[in-house]
């Protein structure tokens, strides 16, 4: 008798585990996205807005902006939405991605302990990390993932005058997390140490962290957050109708309007500026 | 009903059988006898099927059934086999009855009124609901028999049936193998190195020694007729003298061997160098000479004495040593203990000669 | 430890709320691994009777290296079954790539070697003469090889659990193959190593004895089959 019905659990099982992609209820749709984007929870907003307008089932892929070219390489995601303008430059022009398609914007900040050993308060972010290096006074927590993040922090070293490379090596102040934003600060404030991080992430995990904003000003600082929907050409599967809905969808007025607001009641500040379309120059 | 032609086996390189032609007829109870390592167990599995010999042809009822799964399986179906050392499964002691007519695909009802009848035959009835490992030695080697019979097996192999048991559980073993073998004819195989054994309960007797069946035949030609001196040692003939022919009168002969002659009956020439073989039970001691129809007398010293149950075993010095048997009776009657001397005789029909 | 007390009052509150995400990744957890388990069990244990039973060539070295692979890096066989199923891999046209679909593959792959390998070790550790004394009573090849597996069966229901265990929690794979999905591909193994990451550790701590208690749960119905 109990085996009977041990037969039965087993079986149901099977069935729950396989009824998705055997038996496909919606139309589903992939998204890698930058952790950065994911940790303010952004998307946990939008998702649900977008598979309510256009009845699909969307899958986020917390992936870290490395790892998103590569699955949008693979043909394994639909779209990716990024903030590193080069490679995705690169990404569209090898012929991977249709058209980039920035839609909001924000800025990086280096952030720290609020004693500030190495006295970089003030400074442009590349004499701070001039001074990080130089002095080795406090520890500094970088991504070490290919995001666009990391990117990033690297184009500042070597506006600072320094090989990357040489900085990765030159002391056990300098940690690789290898991790995405959210989980890196949570690991900075923990080693009471300077970071990069974007201004949005910063903002929706000020509550747990020990540390504040020393550097916000730079040209170098831009951050800006685009969309890439994967060329059908090169990955035939590709569901290109509802990517290019989740353009329509993130540079609309309605939304752009939600990104624009969205923080401002619970951090006071929003943590992203809408820009879509727009080709944003340096400041 | 079973032949076996040539056949052969070994493992690893290493000749565990050879040459093996046997013929075992409906209703024989086969023995086969052999120092330990002499291949019997082996031959027992060629027999039953169990294992495919690197030689030879097997033989049931006329169809050549060595090669064939499926016709190796069926004919297996129809015999049975008690291992030497039995294993029980996990289960009831009905349970472990009922498997091999369970594999056989029978309807339940059949089952249980087979086993119940087995259970009642073997005399295990009241521990049919015992878990069958928690029974003794005895116990499980007479659940192993009848989960060999409930099956009616055609042929019974047997492998050292009692060799592992206490004297009480081993004569209830033999207890029901006899009746079996009175009431049902049942064809009988079987492997003992207990000798006494073969000779309760066989009607043919296989000598088996170093992967050869070295002779096959009645109890009385084996024990009394030995064909070789290696057979002779086996079955528990002690006086094994060498010699050689060296006259020849029709049937009767006369042997030396050392310094003695002896008078024996045989087919060999003279010059022919033989072994000679008597029985300590052939022997016959006097304290004076006496006149007897026996052509060999001689006279000795007993050198050494063994008591055996109700028999004296008699070691006695003639120029050459010979062993016999008394029953104490006798021995105490006519006075006899070590140092006395004797006169030990036999006849020339006693003296079994075997070509060297 | 006033920590760990918060996550398990944390938990019951999860469970007795019957907090639907919460119900969700169980459920999903618990389907995922149960499959997998159940498919390798019907592989793999009578493949491991198989190979015990028969005598042929490089019979040691196959279950030296079953064995070796008891302990393969779950992110290891993570990575080889996302390449494997990826669009541009060989079998991409199956469109199996983050879905629960592909942790059970990755999963069957991870348990298979352990449930071979300790189903051997089960029928090893009966004793020799079963299947010659079975085979002796009339049972064919199978039905000797059954027999044996239900003389082992305490230690090949073991296995199973083992497997189970295994399979529930790995993290590495469910990762990779399964990109952690909310809604979708989100267990409670890569939910916990979400929400720590995040610093969510009471939320993390409370699933950790959600899916301890499920664990037991499979034992405790496993350990009943065992005596049964």
């Amino acid at each position: 008798m109990l085996g009977v019905m041990v037969i039965l659990f087993v079986v149901g099982c099977t069935a729950s585990a396989a009824r998705a992609p055997l038996f496909p209820a919606a139309e589903r749709i992939r998204v890698a996205t930058t952790t950065s984007l994911y940790d303010t929870g952004l998307w946990g907003h939008l998702e649900p807005m977008f598979e309510k307008k256009y009845k699909v089932e969307l899958d986020i892929l917390y992936a870290g902006t490395g790892i998103a070219f590569e699955y949008g390489k693979r043909c394994d995601v639909d779209a990716i939405v990024t903030h590193d303008k080069a490679r995705e430059e690169k990404f569209v022009a090898d012929g991977y991605g249709v058209n980039r398609i920035p839609f909001a914007y924000n800025h990086f900040l280096i952030i720290g302990p609020p004693e500030d050993p190495a006295n970089v308060k003030g400074l442009s972010p590349e004499e701070a990390f001039k001074r990080l290096a130089e002095t080795k006074a406090g520890s500094f927590v970088s991504r070490g993932d290919e995001s666009g993040t990391h990117v990033k922090e690297k184009e500042i070293w070597g506006a600072a005058g320094f090989e990357h490379e040489t900085v990765r090596k030159s002391g056990a102040w300098y940690i690789e997390a290898g991790r995405g934003m959210g989980p890196t600060l949570l690991m900075a404030s923990e080693k009471n140490a300077y970071t990069l991080t974007d201004a949005g992430t910063f903002l929706a995990y000020k509550g747990k962290l020990d540390l504040v904003p020393l550097v916000d000003k730079g040209a170098i600082l831009l951050n800006v957050y685009s969309v890439i929907a994967v060329n059908p050409e090169k990955c035939p599967k590709v569901n290109i109708e509802i990517a290019n809905n989740l353009i329509n969808f993130l540079t609309s007025p309605e939304i752009q309007k939600f990104i624009g607001e969205y923080g401002v009641a619970e951090y006071g500040t929003g943590l992203f500026i809408p820009c879509a379309g727009a080709e944003l120059e340096i400041q | 009903m079973l032949e076996a032609r040539g056949l052969g086996k070994d493992y690893q390189g290493r000749q565990v059988l050879q040459c093996i032609d046997l013929q075992i007829c409906e209703g024989d109870v086969l023995c086969l006898i052999g120092p330990r390592g002499a291949g019997k167990t082996t031959l027992l599995r060629l027999l039953d099927l169990l294992e495919k010999p690197s030689g030879g042809e097997l033989y049931f009822n006329g169809v050549n059934v060595t090669f064939s799964e499926r016709l190796r399986l069926q004919v297996r179906r129809r015999m049975s086999f008690v291992l030497q050392k039995p294993i029980v499964f996990s289960g009831s002691v009905r349970d472990n009855i009922a498997y091999g007519l369970k594999w056989r695909g029978e309807a339940s009802k059949l089952v249980r009124k087979k086993t119940e009848y087995i259970l009642e035959l073997v005399g295990i009835a009241d521990y049919a609901d015992r878990e069958a490992k928690t029974l003794s030695g005895g116990e499980m080697q007479l659940v192993a028999l009848a989960r060999a019979l409930v099956t009616e097996p055609e042929v019974l192999f047997l492998d050292e049936p009692t060799a592992n048991l206490d004297p009480v559980s081993g004569a209830k073993i033999e207890a029901i193998l006899a009746r079996l073998i009175e009431s049902r004819k049942m064809t009988i195989v079987m492997a003992t190195h207990d000798m006494a054994q073969g000779q309760r309960l066989a009607n043919r007797i296989g000598v088996l020694m170093s992967g050869r069946l070295l002779q096959i035949g009645s109890p009385v030609e084996i024990f009394c007729l030995p064909a070789s001196k290696e057979i002779a040692e086996f079955v528990g003939v002690e006086n094994i003298l060498s010699g050689s022919v060296t006259e020849k009168n029709g049937g009767l002969a006369t042997i030396s061997v050392g310094e003695v002659t002896f008078e024996v009956v045989t087919s060999c020439n003279v010059g022919d160098l033989v072994w000679a073989i008597i029985r300590p039970e052939d022997i016959t001691f006097a304290r004076v000479k006496e006149l007897s129809s026996a052509r060999n007398v001689f006279q000795g010293k007993i050198t050494r004495m063994a008591t055996v149950g109700a028999l004296v075993r008699v070691e006695v010095d003639c120029g050459f040593t010979l062993l016999g048997v008394l029953t104490k009776k006798s021995a105490d009657d006519m006075g006899i203990e070590p140092g006395v001397d004797v006169y030990a005789s036999f006849k020339a029909s006693a003296v079994h000669i075997i070509k060297r | 430890m006033v920590e760990l007390w918060h996550a398990f009052i944390k938990a019951l509150e999860l469970i007795a709320s019957l907090d639907s995400e919460v119900m969700e990744i169980t459920r999903r957890s618990l389907a995922i691994s149960v499959t997998s388990c159940s498919i390798t069990s019907l592989i793999c244990v009578p493949l491991g009777s198989l190979i015990h039973f028969n005598r042929f060539p490089g019979k040691s070295v196959l279950i030296n290296v079953i064995q070796t692979f008891y302990s393969f890096p779950t992110v290891v066989v993570g990575l080889f079954v996302f390449v494997l199923l990826s669009r541009t891999g060989p079998l991409g046209e199956l469109g199996l790539l983050f879905t629960p679909v592909a942790i059970v593959v990755g999963q069957v792959l991870l348990i298979m070697p352990i449930m071979i390998g300790l189903t051997i070790s089960a029928l090893s550790g009966i004793d020799g003469s079963v299947v010659e004394t079975a085979m002796s009573l009339g049972a064919s090849r199978t039905q000797a090889s059954i027999l044996a597996l239900k003389e082992a069966r305490f230690a090949v229901l073991t296995a199973v659990i083992m497997c189970f265990g295994r399979a529930i929690s790995e993290v590495g794979l469910s990762i990779m193959v399964g990109g952690n999905i909310k809604g979708f591909t989100r267990t409670l193994t890569t939910a916990i190593s979400l929400e720590s990451s995040k610093g969510d550790i009471e939320l993390s701590l409370a699933l950790g004895v959600i899916l301890l208690t499920l664990a037991l749960m499979v034992n405790l119905l496993i350990g009943w089959l065992q005596r049964r």
